[in-house]
């Protein structure tokens, strides 16, 4: 990339006003979003628990801090992982309801569990779907706190967090 | 060959405009979904995967927009081979540390199934054209 001195230093000036301007209106746009996640609305904020009316459209993300004090108000970890993968191993005290053949689980899973209690799906950590799947299904199905803890088993493993499995 | 070069400039300009206003707009359509991609990387405190994807679409959207128009094209350049070294770099980072993710780059649900390999491959072409296009746009400019 080589120019003359000045247009080039004019034009990395103009770049960097670019770069704010533009990132100005993206705040501008998403600045509730922004605010609450760095409110830890989004996620530590599991005491001062959002609405049930905006749980009923989105999940809400669920940190391994978090979860603990889920367990304590109730609720239930939901492993959305295959089930030969959950019979390996899997977090102490998870149900297993896996993506892979819902419609024959559910109807069981729906009559064991009432439709107020919390759920947190995971799956095999950050980048997979399944915990985000299984979470919108669960939403449109009527549940009304619905968590996802994107961390999943690897971070709950790694982390030195009680497992349990065949697989151990 | 100046029409040649009129040639590049055009083309290389429009098929980045076209490239990056999408992948703006995609992304600006489901912040929230591209926020979880960011954070699949793992570089980042929570929180701020959200400040990345409310700011990082309206960035691309804007530099799409001027290299479509043709107005502040190096600039926009510029600023585009900056965040095209900061993708790649990620990229490398992700590659380095063994984790299989999609890379979020054009489909903010991660459904693409886009590697990192791909995506590195795909920005590095990107990064060929971005400098091809500046250097087309400095001679044309040395023309005149």
């Amino acid at each position: 990339m080589n120019s003359s001195g000045p247009a080039w230093w004019w034009s990395l000036v103009q770049a960097v006003l670019l770069l704010i301007c533009s990132s100005l209106a993206g705040l501008a746009v998403n600045h509730q979003l922004v605010f609450d996640a760095f409110a830890g609305r989004l996620t530590t904020s599991v005491e001062a628990a959002t609405p049930v009316a905006d749980l009923t459209t989105f999940p809400v993300p669920a940190l391994l801090a978090d979860i603990d004090s889920l367990l304590e108000q109730g609720g239930l970890l939901v492993d959305a992982r295959p089930q030969d993968i959950y019979a390996l191993e899997h977090i102490t005290g998870a149900v297993s309801l896996p993506m892979l053949g819902l419609d024959e689980t559910f109807p069981r899973f729906r009559e064991q569990t009432p439709l107020d209690r919390k759920i947190i799906t995971y799956c095999s950590g950050y980048g997979c779907q399944d915990s985000f799947d299984l979470a919108m299904h669960l939403i449109l199905e009527g549940y009304q706190n619905v968590y996802i803890y994107e961390g999943g088993f690897p971070e709950w493993q790694a982390a030195g967090r009680p497992v349990a499995g065949e697989g151990l | 060959m100046k029409l040649s070069r009129n040639s590049f400039f055009l083309t290389g300009r429009l098929v980045l405009g076209v490239v990056f206003l999408y992948a703006g707009l995609i992304k600006a359509a489901d912040v929230a979904g591209f926020a979880g991609q960011v954070a699949a990387y793992q570089l980042l405190p929570y929180a701020f995967n959200y400040l990345v994807a409310a700011t990082l679409p309206y960035v691309e959207i804007a530099c799409g927009v001027l290299l479509l128009f043709k107005r502040h094209v190096r600039p926009a350049l510029l600023l585009l081979a900056g965040m095209n070294l900061v993708f790649i770099g990620a990229l490398l980072s992700v590659a380095w540390r063994g984790l299989e993710i999609d890379c979020g780059c054009f489909d903010p649900t991660g459904s693409s199934g886009t590697s990192a390999g791909a995506a590195l491959l795909r920005d590095l072409v990107l990064m060929g054209l971005i400098v091809m296009t500046w250097r087309f746009k400095s001679a044309r400019s040395a023309e005149r």
